[in-house]
């Protein structure tokens, strides 16, 4: 048994030892941190590739809207990417990166448009930011460090795309890494967010950001976003993940250009023989109603089920308003090719979001428009960086009868661009907001699109003169009911008082961050005399707001719903109480930074008016 | 005492550094601060951070080493504001901007334009004003940049002798260039500079060289020849030995300042023009005392 024994126990042993090393190695997992000093030198950390590695965004990419000025680091999204600056302090900093709107104000006016039908329940997006990182990894955590008011992410979503990688992108694929509600947290604290993220089965550096504010007592403030990851493909033995990759098997991993795929004919018979059961004995119209409760994913789906219902999911009466901007991550021109036919009757179109980084091009758009421009009636096409000034002429060529266009945050779109939509003339609803357009072509609409009802100019930094602007609305655009002028850089008394003479109709009026109006011209009673059906002013960041403007606001303004006037020393309590008093329909009041009120001032105010919601906002 | 072995070695560096056309190497400021705010209404004075009303900031990006000094204009006190606020936002600002590589090195007024346009898209309603001082140094061109508004400023030592040197920007006596954010109503009754007013200059550096940046807290009270006398004692490019030397120039003024006797440049300058004063100035003193060194991480 010996000579057995001893090659048998060394055998014995080597394996044990074996094991036992493979053991302690893949228990080790060393996180070596990116440290804050080797970001900001610019250096890499070299690393094993099985060791978990953290990393603060390199850039930000592309983002739907920001509060602060173009140019700017205050309040501008470029402040997500690298180390934290504010955390973990809350307050409302400079240095964080903070979305244009919060809560519902917005949707409550009547700029608002209304909501698309069939939108999915589990969509909740309304702003979007996308980072880079330096390294592709396997992502184990996403952290978000929030600063102020958290609760606003519903989604993030990692790329298969290299953005910093100089070849075009082929095969993008956009990954759910999680998903969730809006939420509202108790205190507007600062808090790190790290949901349970999904493991994929591709490396990624591009990671997007999606929130909904709607819930949040002010804005939300983010500070930074940590990804963690591996750069080796994690092994079975440390993640639950299957070695096929199933693509999901949630609804919005459906495939759009699957739809309308070909109907065999030779199931026909079959299907004939066995009928559709009581589809056949409800009428038309039932049908139809009954199916326009579902998502599109399922209506596609729905249509390959059987011939009548196919018939039925094809027919353009249900697609009179369709959403496509849940589906941004899938959309392509040949998803557009496959609707085409049913878009026949196309009135209300979102295309917001979609085709990003080659998924549309100006080929299957224009293809599109042609089909289904003649009826259209509102078209969204936010963030559309697609976009060339092609596509704004096939837009002006093939929908004459469109009455809304949103080109907001299009700021890749040429100039030369916006000359084509002074051929919409029906247009009432006109939202350029963070798009590069200039002074002519700006005035050239105003002279054709004179039935203008909404108009939205946010951070328009190209228009080199607002007075001019203002003087030619008053001059066509009697019917404006809106306009949003925020951080409109030269705007003075004049331009004002010739816009409250010639557009009486305006309600909603957003003047904040314009530093050229002076109260002392007496231009904000000037308005508040002309205005006296004025629900909505923002005033925001203007110093010179003082105690008479607000006490003519009180006299003239009844109607009054949102005021904003952040940042003056000039307005007082008592001026402030006559207001409450005299707009008995006020549901918003922004004083932050009213250097004369304080939180007990502002508790005070709260006990007598507990329907408005009056917001004092913090640093410290 | 400087030790021969260790003066000689900082001259032949300096020697080779001005021989050598072709340095390849990196340069870099190796700085430390000192200074003394003033307390004003107790009469003693408070070591801090942001000294007084005085504010400064050392930063550095991938290609230079940035250095800034803002004195606070007292007089904001009377009208209820801090005048320490306004200093204080606008170094941090820059300091953030420099961090970020949001500048040219070769533009530092650009630095200031760009900060005091950030401090005006600020929620909070900044009031106050401050002068500024701005030096850039860009290690792969060893060239020093420099912009400067108002009656802060820099001096440039090479070889125990002043070099270069910013000059005062005054409006009138004790009333220095000044950036500013005035409340409404008071543009045309309170003094506010553009940053474009600022005076820049560039030129090249050599390894050995000192900058010292400072307020007019030092530079009221310390003649040239004092300063430099306190120069001599430092004895190589560490930085426990710069900061033994800011802290020994700071110091001295702070002493100075508070002699009623001593016949400062403060009280020439005033003399000068007419008004019959002896004596320090008591002010806010920032010292930023740095030293041209060869790159390391």
């Amino acid at each position: 048994a010996s000579p057995v024994k001893f090659p048998m126990l060394t055998l014995l042993s080597m394996f044990y030892y074996i094991c036992l090393r493979r053991r302690s190695r893949s228990g080790t997992r060393g996180e070596a941190l990116t440290s804050r000093r080797a970001v900001e030198s610019g250096q890499r950390a070299v690393l094993p590739v099985s060791v978990e590695m953290e990393q603060y965004a390199k850039e930000v990419l592309d983002f739907s809207s920001h509060y602060g000025s173009e140019n700017s680091m205050s309040y501008t999204m470029w402040n997500l990417a690298g180390v934290p600056n504010v955390y973990p302090s809350s307050g409302d900093f400079t240095q964080t990166a903070v979305f244009r709107a919060y809560g519902t104000w917005w949707e409550q006016c009547a700029s608002a448009p209304p909501p698309f039908r069939r939108t999915p329940k589990g969509f909740y997006s309304q702003d979007y930011i996308e980072l880079g990182f330096e390294e592709p990894v396997y992502p184990t955590a996403v952290e978000v460090l929030e600063t102020y008011y958290p609760g606003a992410i519903v989604q993030i979503l990692a790329c298969s795309h290299n953005p910093f990688s100089q070849n075009p992108p082929t095969d993008v694929r956009w990954e759910v890494l999680w998903s969730g509600e809006p939420t509202k947290v108790l205190t507007p604290q600062a808090r790190q967010f790290s949901p349970n993220i999904k493991h994929i089965s591709f490396p990624t550096n591009l990671l997007r950001l999606e929130v909904n504010s709607s819930l949040l007592d002010y804005y939300t403030e983010l500070d930074a976003v940590i990804l963690r990851g591996v750069k080796e493909r994690p092994m079975l033995a440390l993640y639950k993940m299957p070695i096929i990759d199933i693509s999901g098997l949630s609804d919005s991993e459906e495939e759009l250009s699957d739809v309308g795929g070909p109907f065999r004919q030779g199931g026909d018979g079959k299907h004939q023989r066995t009928g559709n059961g009581y589809f056949d004995k409800l009428p038309y119209e039932l049908v139809q109603l009954i199916l326009s409760h579902l998502t599109l994913p399922d209506l596609c789906r729905l249509a390959q089920s059987c011939k009548l219902l196919h018939q039925h999911c094809c027919d353009p009466l249900q697609y009179t308003q369709l959403s496509l901007q849940p589906y941004w991550a899938r959309l392509s021109d040949a998803s557009l090719g496959h609707l085409q036919s049913r878009c026949t009757l196309l009135q209300r179109l979102n295309l917001s979001w979609t085709g990003n980084r080659g998924a549309l091009t100006l080929a299957g758009f224009s293809s599109f428009m042609k089909g289904c421009g003649l009826s259209l009636v509102c078209l969204e096409l936010s963030c559309c960086h697609f976009l060339n000034e092609a596509c704004l002429e096939i837009i002006s060529q093939t929908c004459p009868e469109l009455q809304e266009l949103n080109l907001s945050s299009c700021d890749r779109l040429h100039p030369q661009a916006f000359t084509h939509i002074s051929k919409l003339t029906r247009l009432r609803r006109l939202v350029l907001y963070r798009t590069k357009i200039e002074q002519t072509a700006i005035l050239n609409i105003l002279t054709f699109c004179i039935e203008l009802r909404h108009l939205n100019l946010g951070s328009c930094v190209r228009i080199e003169d607002y007075d001019v602007v203002a003087s030619m609305l008053a001059a066509r655009c009697h019917s404006l009911c809106s306009l949003d002028l925020w951080r409109c850089r030269n705007l003075t008394d004049r331009g004002l008082a010739e816009l409250v003479s010639g557009c009486r109709m305006l309600e909603e009026l957003d003047l904040g961050w314009c530093p050229t109006l002076q109260s002392s011209t007496g231009c904000f009673q000037h308005l508040a005399r002309s205005l006296p059906r004025l629900r909505k002013l923002f005033l925001t960041a203007n110093r010179t707001v003082c105690d008479s403007d607000v006490e003519e606001l009180a006299a003239s303004c009844p109607s009054l719903q949102h005021l904003d006037i952040l940042g003056t020393r000039l307005v007082s309590c008592a001026s402030l109480k006559k207001l409450l008093q005299s707009c008995p329909k006020l549901l918003l009041l922004d004083i932050s930074f009213c250097s004369q009120i304080d939180m007990r001032v502002v508790q005070e105010l709260c006990g007598l008016f507990p329907n408005v919601a009056i917001k004092k906002s913090f640093t410290q | 005492m400087l030790s021969a072995l260790s003066y000689g070695r900082l001259v032949a560096r300096a020697v080779i550094g001005g021989l050598s056309q072709t340095d390849s190497r990196d340069y870099s400021l190796v700085t430390a601060r000192c200074g003394f705010g003033k307390d004003y209404r107790k009469g003693i004075l408070k070591k801090g951070m942001c000294y007084g009303d005085d504010a400064c900031f050392i930063a550095r990006h991938r290609s230079a080493d940035v250095l800034g000094v803002a004195d606070g204009v007292g007089g904001w006190r009377d009208y209820g504001v801090d005048p320490s606020q306004f200093s204080a936002t606008l170094m941090k600002t820059c300091e953030r901007l420099v961090r970020e590589g949001r500048f040219v090195p070769s533009n530092p007024v650009g630095v200031l334009t760009t900060s005091y346009y950030e401090l005006l898209q600020n929620k909070v309603p900044l009031l106050g004003s401050s002068t500024a001082c701005i030096v850039v140094l860009d290690r792969q061109s060893h060239r020093l940049h420099t912009a400067n508004l108002g009656d802060s400023g820099f001096l440039v030592v090479r070889g125990g002798e002043v070099v270069h040197r910013s000059d005062e920007q005054q409006h009138y006596f004790n009333t220095p260039f000044q950036l500013s954010i005035v409340p409404p109503g008071s543009e045309g009754a309170v003094l506010s500079d553009s940053p474009d007013a600022a005076e820049s200059s560039s030129f090249n550096v050599q390894l050995g060289d000192i900058i010292l940046t400072a307020t007019d807290g030092l530079f009221d009270n310390m003649p040239d020849y004092m300063i430099l006398q306190q120069l001599k004692k430092l004895k190589n490019t560490n930085y426990e030995s710069i900061e033994r030397t800011a802290r020994s120039i700071a110091e001295q003024a702070h002493i100075l300042a508070y002699d009623p006797n001593y016949m400062s440049p403060f009280a020439e300058f005033a003399c000068d023009n007419g008004l019959n004063v002896r004596g320090g100035k008591p002010d806010d003193i920032t010292v930023l005392l740095s030293i041209v060194a060869e790159y390391t991480d």
